[in-house]
């Protein structure tokens, strides 16, 4: 069952994607993101949670602000996913190779 | 390029009883005759054929039974049987990752290691394709919900 807690789901919308690619620049407020966003601040706070949620962005608190930055923790989830897909997938060749290439 | 987005490159090998020349010909031509398409391909158990085309610039693509087709990578280099480096695409979206594959002899058998690397790219990919591919993250998502 598919859960809104993995990192591909959560980049899944088009306006944490936007979000995500502002943050690659460097750490943004709240108040910078929705500034270049054609969203509302609440909305844009909203969909910071989730990002956060599952791993791909982080904040700090500075002064009155939140100040959000990429974690590399969600890619890293990504990363795994693929490492665990490519065990499972040699396993199989190799299977097969032996059963074929004799 | 932000520093904490470094990430570990993915490194597989096997070795398989049985000559480099017929491991790479099964690995690429024959696809289709091993692939776990059921948890990895985009159309699940409906794929029928894996097609590796056999060139620099040649595309890997799943075909499935209604004749819909998905693309998987693009062949950077193509160096049978020894190498081949593939622009991959975990899902669609997802670019800039690079999967090397090399077959070489071992005593009477072929050891073949497999490097996919390029993870700090692939998510920066995946938002410069945001308005092409907004339905297929989920899409694959459910194709691998039940690994995760």
């Amino acid at each position: 069952m598919i859960t809104n807690r993995h990192p591909l789901d959560a980049l899944g919308d088009p306006t944490r994607r936007q979000i995500f690619e502002l943050l690659r620049s460097g750490p943004r407020s709240v108040g910078e993101l929705a500034a270049g966003l054609p969203v509302s601040r609440p909305a844009v706070s909203q969909h910071l949670r989730v990002l956060e949620e599952v791993g791909l962005v982080t904040h700090q608190r500075s002064g009155t602000r939140n100040v959000y930055e990429l974690d590399s923790g969600g890619v890293t989830v990504l990363r795994d996913w693929v490492d665990g897909f490519w065990s499972d997938a040699l396993a199989r060749f190799k299977a097969t190779a032996e059963r074929k290439g004799e | 390029m932000n520093d904490a987005l470094v990430i570990e490159v993915v490194r597989k090998s096997v070795t398989v009883d049985c000559a480099v020349e017929e491991a790479f010909r099964i690995f690429t031509a024959d696809a289709t005759s091993w692939w776990p398409v059921d948890g990895h391909s985009l159309q699940g158990s409906e794929v029928r054929e894996v097609v590796f085309e056999p060139k620099v610039g040649g595309e890997i693509y799943e075909i499935a039974h209604s004749g819909e087709r998905g693309h998987w990578a693009t062949v950077l280099e193509w160096e049978p049987p020894g190498r081949l480096v593939l622009a991959w695409e975990v899902s669609p979206g997802v670019m800039g990752t690079e999967v090397e594959v090399r077959f070489r002899p071992e005593d009477d058998g072929t050891r073949v290691e497999l490097e996919h690397r390029g993870w700090e790219n692939a998510v920066a990919g995946a938002v410069d394709k945001r308005d092409s591919y907004d339905t297929g993250w989920g899409h694959v998502l459910g194709r691998y919900a039940d690994r995760v």
